[in-house]
């Protein structure tokens, strides 16, 4: 017996859990540690009405430690530590034991199976519990300013809303100007919006508040620092700035797909893609002419670049795109024939107004397979396009036009240099990935480094900026409060045991423990930056007379959670 | 409450967005007011299964959001409230009104136990669970509602218990006898009123009138399910021993209660039931006023009188006969500390013609059926009887007097007979038995020198003036003689103001009290019922006598004498009819009258109604109110926490800034009638298959509604109520396929024998990893047929046809079997903020969605500066866009409030 008083509580998670695992079998279990005085299970732990029992619990039984048997920590274990700080319990007394993605959801075809590791895993959790001690966060004071990396209509946007809550803003764009993708774009869907005009307002506002600093030809070069005060490097008109931030929010946006040559007869004269088609019509005044020659039918492929084996998402905006740049079309050439070959229609929401207003204006829409994409013939003089039309009995169509236009979508933009120094996180389609689409949409793994607009995933401009806002309200959030806790979760070291051999320092990644108090005979020390500690934990085996821990996880604890798991499950 | 005034923000909604909106700004050091027309926050995400692309589930997502909000330093929530108006104003702030529906139970008390929904006797469609079961009308709205705290349901005051004069809760012993609760149901009526079986057979039943049912088949028959309670309680028990306390009890004052009729024991019941001590003085020598004395027994007999006030015996209350009051202020010397004066109207009008009182044969109607119930009726075999008067007296005389042996019975009244004061069924029954009607004569004159030969009539031209008050006019020509023997007077009755002039101060007719309180000019006296009123019904006394106990009890324990809380406002029977899907089996029920042609005895006339009856007629009931107030749950509470007095209160709140989240509407399915929803049974929403599928779900399994088999072929129609013009809404819903792609992957879990075949137009999977889980779904074997859906009809066993149109086969109109099919409804704008501000000021889309004016620059600002629309508040948008929206519109909220100089608290 540690003399600790713990309450366990595991979870149905409706039946997420209780569907595959036995949790009466699993709270029997825990009942048979003596330490152990509340053993419940519950429908949702998660829910207020659970946690209003736990928090009964502790004050009634007294608890001093808790193990909640659920989910991944990933996505409550902020929820359980703010509930034992309602408490009153420390934080840090609490164990999230995964029972679910690491056992119910992994085990679905063997019930004993899972139950008998669920009950291994939920007394290594009251193991690492009893070996637990309160644990005090570092308070530290934030730094009022932001870093905003790109200056695309997303990272203007949201240089401005930081700075209209009080930030102050550093932002960096890599080209010549300010603008991006929408800069360089004329009317866009759905509001006929000049891409253009927009940029300029944004240059506009951006220009009337002092609080924001704005570097082009820029590119961060190193991020140091610990949460909430983060000191940047930029280098940026051949100049280098250091910049002090608490921040710092990724809006680089996308680059448009480029398609090989020859794909879809790409390369030949009257083959563009959508983004060389709008730039025609921005160009246009009066008659829609090609090379001199009018106009008169064109042809719309559909999904070139996306849904396929090199990108297989959907980028998004392409159909609504398309359908737009039609009706500019229907606008100066009336008469013009236009077909629309495609896959499946995206026209989402209010956009499918377009989609229902150009085939009043005469498009017509013609569908694909996937697996039989149209085939462009380009004659010396002529375009045809060959499709089997789904919507026609599946009738094969050679239609002779004068323009093909690819529909491409976005891909992920090349930066490789950022990605580096900032470390984002890339996901399997190449784009930015956030924590967790609905619980945490605009942060990313990196502490303080936050993502949004369509470096994050395909997104239209008025997309982008809602999601750029959002990412304004995020970094708000963290310091407007003009303080962070940071994770007690630091490295340790017992300066008694310490030979001061420094194996330590080179395996620190953070560079945060450092040799300290040598000369006068005495010998040195390691000393870990508290601030500066992630907790990964890289020190502790390099360490070879084992004078480091780890709080939170200690080799106290470690061991005691092996023990456990090593015990037998009877059943 | 506790709760400020002030706030940084106003949030309206609690969904998603709503939630997230309130959590940055509360995050960002701004105070917020959350205001949620629900009982629970969490709006239409916590009722999900899972949610795309990560098939999280959606309870994992949003309760830690749900819990964040409720105990955010920041963030006030008001539940089950709405904000009914915002006004600008100069500063660039706002003032809400927030108008805050009762709950009817304590949220500082409720823990949330459960209890009172287990005991609760109503049950109602369970709109979180897609109405595919039921709840109750006291429930806790979902397992992860927050507040985890129970509310009542009530939409009104049921039109039966609001049409009561007395007070009884009608909707709830018809509630209790439709569970089978008789003795409970009886102890409800006891709330109110010691004569239970005396309601339950000589009362006129208003609520009966006002019940919804009869404007289908005939009305539930209330009063005989009040018969029907009190007849087995009489069976089963002598008296009660349901009081709220003893007499005696400390504290316990002295009350005199003079007069015995329904005001009065009534009165004394619910004093003796507050524990005071009690006593009845009664002048006549039996007790029962005019139920006793008055009202014949075939209506209502002795025995039944005598068992109802043998509760009043048995609670303590003692009640003296033969006990005439001249002195009242005698009685305060006696040692009563309080006395009400309830001695109804025993003095009967005169019709002022010569002769009345000097001609031998003419009697008042009053004394003639008193002496019938003491025992002392005359003989009047052979008499020809006229019975002069209109109402329900004189048609009691009438009958009586045929009882009696009379050979003629005639009924003189002033008024056409439509217009008869008394109730149309009763001058059938009347006429039915054998009397015969003159209606609209007046009485001119007696003949006969001693014994009176006859009734000298003249024609009544109109009884009432112009003002409505009775004058009558005759037609002096017109005249008639009307031979007769015996004539007994039965036109109306008076207080007896003789008896205690103080009451009746400067010659007024009736005894006078202040209305509100029932206190008489004399201290320490109250007066209630007809004496007060004039002659009305037994339940309109019955409510005298509840009032008047109610004050003399504040009186008595020094309170001031208010409190006495009205009902809820009676609902609207149109409102209750529709709301019902469907009507199944009724028949009226009939009242069993056991009517003889020539009557000679006096008997009972009504038979009862069986249990089996009485438990059909209770399940007839609509629940008008929903809640029925039956009071299970009161005594089911042990936190003391329900409270049916609680009313809705308005709170004037000023805030910086306004975040509209008001979310979607789901399109009504029933607006397609081509795909059946509503009336094939296994056509179910989109939202319904989300239940099946949820973990909290309804029947732990997925089954197809109208049989419980487990489907095996199931259908997606794709678009149902959107990119459809012929339901006036064109444009696309947004998330429809997604979820509908989630489906298929929770079905072929749940399922993996199921079929599912989705009939689509475009799936329209545009979305971060949206695609890739499309092509998941086709993976684990969905079917994808291209094509719309024309109609859908049922089979006889419940099956489903869909005629479709197969474009991936050559475009040919197909059709398909299928034991489920699943409408994949999309999404119509919340009409609920265009009443929020003055007519014009906040701007709408054409389709009804709250316009956004800056979209490309600003997403989420509205046509009013420092007013911002977050998520499905502005259009069709799924979870993670609403969450970056909302994230959105907090940012550009907390830009105002800084422009504004709000600084954060």
């Amino acid at each position: 017996m540690s003399g600790r008083r713990i309450g366990v509580y595991v979870c149905h998670c409706g039946g997420n859990i209780s569907d595959y695992v036995d949790v009466d079998a699993v709270v029997a279990a825990a009942r048979e540690d003596p330490d152990v005085v509340v053993a419940r299970d519950a429908m949702f732990t998660c829910s207020d009405l659970t946690q209003s029992e736990i928090i009964s619990d502790i004050g009634e039984h007294g608890l001093d430690g808790l193990v909640v048997a659920s989910c991944s920590p990933k996505l409550h274990t902020f929820t359980f530590r703010e509930m034992a700080k309602r408490a009153g319990l420390n934080p840090y007394e609490y164990t999230q034991v995964n029972i679910r993605e690491q056992c119910s959801w992994t085990h679905t075809d063997d019930h004993e199976g899972a139950t008998r590791k669920a009950i291994s895993l939920v007394r290594a959790g009251i193991a690492n519990t009893k070996g637990s001690a309160p644990l005090q966060p570092t308070q530290v004071t934030t730094t009022q300013r932001a870093l905003v990396v790109g200056g695309g209509v997303t990272g203007m946007r949201a240089a401005i809303g930081l700075a209209d809550t009080g930030l102050e803003v550093v932002l960096v764009e890599s080209q010549d100007e300010l603008g991006g993708w929408v800069g360089t774009f004329g009317p866009m869907f759905p509001h006929g919006t000049v891409g253009k005009d927009l940029v300029a307002r944004l240059r506009e506002d951006i220009g009337r508040r002092p609080s924001i600093t704005v570097l082009t030809r820029g590119r961060v070069t190193s991020r140091a620092g610990t949460y909430g005060n983060y000191q940047v490097g930029v280098d940026a008109d051949g100049a280098h700035h250091d910049f002090e931030v608490g921040q710092v929010v990724v809006a680089t946006g996308f680059s448009a797909y480029e398609p090989g040559p020859g794909e879809h007869g790409y390369g030949a004269p009257g083959v563009l893609t959508l983004v060389q088609f709008q730039e025609l019509l921005d160009r246009t005044e009066g008659r829609l002419a090609y090379q001199g020659r009018s106009v008169e039918s064109l042809a719309y492929i559909y999904c070139v670049g996306s849904r396929g084996p090199e990108h297989a998402y959907c980028s998004r905006y392409c159909c609504s795109a398309a359908v737009h740049a039609s009706l500019r079309v229907a606008d100066v050439a009336p008469t013009a024939r236009q077909y629309h070959l495609y896959r499946d229609m995206r026209t989402y929401g209010r956009n499918e107004e377009m989609f229902t207003e150009s085939r009043r204006r005469g498009s017509l829409y013609m569908k694909f397979a996937d697996d039989d994409p149209p085939v462009v013939e380009t004659g010396t003089d002529s375009l045809t396009v060959r499709l089997h039309d789904l919507l026609s009995a599946g009738e094969e169509l050679a239609l002779p036009v004068d323009l093909v236009v690819l529909v491409t979508g976005m891909v992920p933009r090349q930066q490789d240099d950022l990605v580096g120094v900032l470390k984002l996180p890339v996901g399997q389609d190449g784009f930015f990935n956030e924590i967790h689409p609905k619980l945490r949409p605009v942060e990313t793994v990196v502490d303080g480094v936050n993502i949004c607009g369509a470096c994050q995933g395909p997104k239209t401009s008025a997309e982008s900026i809602a999601s750029g806002l959002a990412a304004v309200t995020q970094v708000a959030a963290v310091l407007k409060r003009g303080t962070a806790d940071l994770d007690p979760q630091v490295a340790t070291v017992l300066a008694e045991q310490c030979t001061g051999c420094g194996d330590c320092t080179s395996a620190c990644p953070f560079g945060a423990i450092s040799l300290f108090g040598s000369g006068n005979g005495a010998k040195a020390v390691a000393r870990v930056d508290a601030a500066g500690c992630k907790g990964c934990g890289a020190c502790v085996p390099a360490c070879p007379v084992d004078a480091i821990d780890l709080a939170g996880y200690t080799d106290h604890q470690v061991r005691g959670m092996i023990d456990a798991l090593a015990m037998e499950v009877a059943r | 409450m506790g709760y400020d005034t002030e706030y940084d923000a106003l949030v309206i909604g609690s969904g998603i967005g709503g939630m997230e909106s309130a959590l940055k700004l509360g995050d960002m050091g701004y105070k917020v007011l959350v205001v949620e027309k629900e009982a629970s926050i969490g709006g239409k995400m916590i009722l999900l299964s899972k949610v795309f692309p990560t098939l999280d589930c959606a309870s994992c997502i949003s309760t830690p959001k749900m819990g964040a909000t409720a105990h955010h330093p920041n963030v006030t929530v008001l539940t089950y409230s709405q904000v009914e108006h915002v006004q600008r104003r100069p500063d660039g702030g706002f003032r809400a009104r927030v108008h805050s529906a009762p709950r009817f139970v304590d949220p500082a008390r409720c823990t949330g136990c459960h209890l009172c929904e287990m005991a609760c006797t109503v049950s109602v469609p369970d709109q979180f669970n897609g109405e595919l079961v039921a709840r109750h009308a006291a429930y806790i709205p979902f397992p992860q509602a927050v507040p985890q705290k129970a509310l009542i349901e009530r939409a009104g005051t049921s039109p039966c218990t609001f049409n009561c004069p007395a007070g009884i809760k009608a909707h709830g012993y018809v509630s209790l006898v439709r569970s089978g609760e008789y003795d409970k149901a009886y102890d409800l009526v006891l709330e109110t009123t010691p004569l239970v079986g005396t309601l339950g057979r000589a009362c006129y039943a208003p609520c009966e009138e006002s019940c919804t049912r009869s404007s289908l088949e005939g009305p539930v028959p209330i009063r005989r399910l009040k018969r029907f309670i009190a007849d087995r309680h009489g069976a089963a028990r002598v008296g009660t021993d349901a009081t709220d306390g003893r007499p005696g009890a400390a504290g316990a004052k002295r009350v005199a209660v003079v007069g015995s009729g329904p005001t009065g024991l009534t009165a004394a019941w619910l004093l003796a039931r507050k524990g005071h001590r009690v006593h009845v003085l009664e002048a006549a020598p039996e007790a029962g006023g005019a139920l006793r004395l008055g009202i014949p027994s075939y209506r209502l007999p002795v025995e039944v009188v005598e068992a109802d006030i043998a509760n009043l015996t048995a609670a303590g209350v003692e009640i003296e006969t033969n006990h005439p009051v001249g002195d009242l202020g005698a009685l305060r010397e006696e040692g009563y500390d309080a006395v009400v004066v309830a001695t109804g109207t025993p003095v009967p009008a005169r019709l002022g013609v010569p002769g009345e009182a000097t001609l031998e044969g003419v009697h008042s109607a009053l004394g003639f059926l008193r002496d019938i119930k003491l025992g002392a009726a005359p003989d009047l075999s052979g008499q020809v009887v006229a019975v002069v008067g209109g109402g329900n007296v004189a048609i009691d005389t009438a009958r009586s007097a045929l009882r009696l042996g009379a050979g003629k019975v005639h009924m003189v009244c002033l008024e056409a007979r439509p217009e008869m004061p008394a109730h149309e069924w009763e001058v059938a029954e009347a006429l039915a038995e054998g009397v015969e009607l003159h209606d609209t004569w007046g009485i001119a004159g007696f003949s006969g020198q001693d014994r009176v030969e006859g009734l000298q009539l003249q024609r009544c031209t109109s009884v009432l003036d112009e003002q409505g008050r009775f004058a009558p006019r005759f037609d002096e020509g017109t005249r008639q003689e009307l031979p007769c023997t015996t004539v007994l007077v039965a036109i109306g009755m008076g207080a007896d103001t003789a008896a205690f002039p103080d009451l009746a101060p400067d010659g007024a007719r009736r005894f006078v009290v202040d209305p509100a309180t029932h206190k008489t000019p004399v201290f320490g006296v109250f007066a209630a019922g007809d004496a007060v009123t004039g002659p009305a019904t037994i339940a309109k006394a019955v409510g005298q006598g509840r009032k008047v106990a109610h004050m003399v009890d504040r009186w008595l324990t020094g309170r001031p004498l208010t409190g006495f809380v009205g009902p809820l406002p009676e609902v609207d029977r149109a409102d209750v009819l529709a709301r019902q899907h469907n009507f199944t089996r009724h028949r009226a029920h009939d009242a069993a009258l056991r009517f003889a042609a020539v009557p000679d005895g006096f008997e009972e006339l009504e038979g009862p109604l069986s249990e089996e009856e009485a438990r059909a007629g209770a399940v007839d009931c609509l629940d008008c109110g929903v809640c029925s107030e039956c009071h299970e749950c009161v005594a089911a509470c042990p936190a003391d926490a329900i409270d049916f007095d609680m009313r809705a209160t308005d709170t004037e709140v000023e805030v910086g800034s306004v975040v509209v989240a008001t979310g979607y509407e789901l399109f009504p399915a029933e607006l397609k009638p081509n795909y059946g929803y509503g009336r094939y049974r296994n056509v179910v929403t989109g939202t319904q298959m989300e239940r099946l599928l949820a973990p909290t779900r309804p029947f732990n399994t997925v089954l197809r509604p109208g049989d419980g088999k487990v489907p095996e072929r199931i259908a997606y129609v794709m678009c149902t109520g959107s990119r459809d013009q012929t339901v006036g809404n064109p444009l696309c819903s947004k998330f429809c396929c997604m979820y509908s792609l989630k489906q298929n992957q929770l079905v072929m879990g749940a399922l993996p024998l199921a079929d599912v075949t989705v009939h689509y137009i475009d799936i329209r999977a545009a979305g971060k990893g949206y695609d890739e889980f499309f092509e998941q779904a086709k993976a684990m074997g969905t079917n994808f047929v291209k094509g719309r859906v024309s109609g859908i009809s049922e089979k006889a066993n419940g099956d489903l046809v869909l005629r479709y149109e197969d474009i991936d086969n050559g475009g040919r109109p197909a059709e398909a079997e299928y034991d489920l099919v699943v409408l994949a409804v999309g999404v119509t704008p919340n009409t609920g903020p265009a009443g929020l501000f003055q007519p014009g000021e906040l701007a709408f889309d054409p389709y009804g969605y709250v316009a956004e004016v800056d979209e490309d620059f600003s997403p989420g600002a509205t046509s009013i500066p420092g007013v911002f629309v977050a998520a499905t508040a502005s259009g069709p948008r799924d979870i993670p866009e609403s969450i970056l929206h909302a994230g959105a519109a907090a940012a550009q909220a907390a830009a105002y409030l800084e422009q504004n100089k709000k600084v954060p608290v």
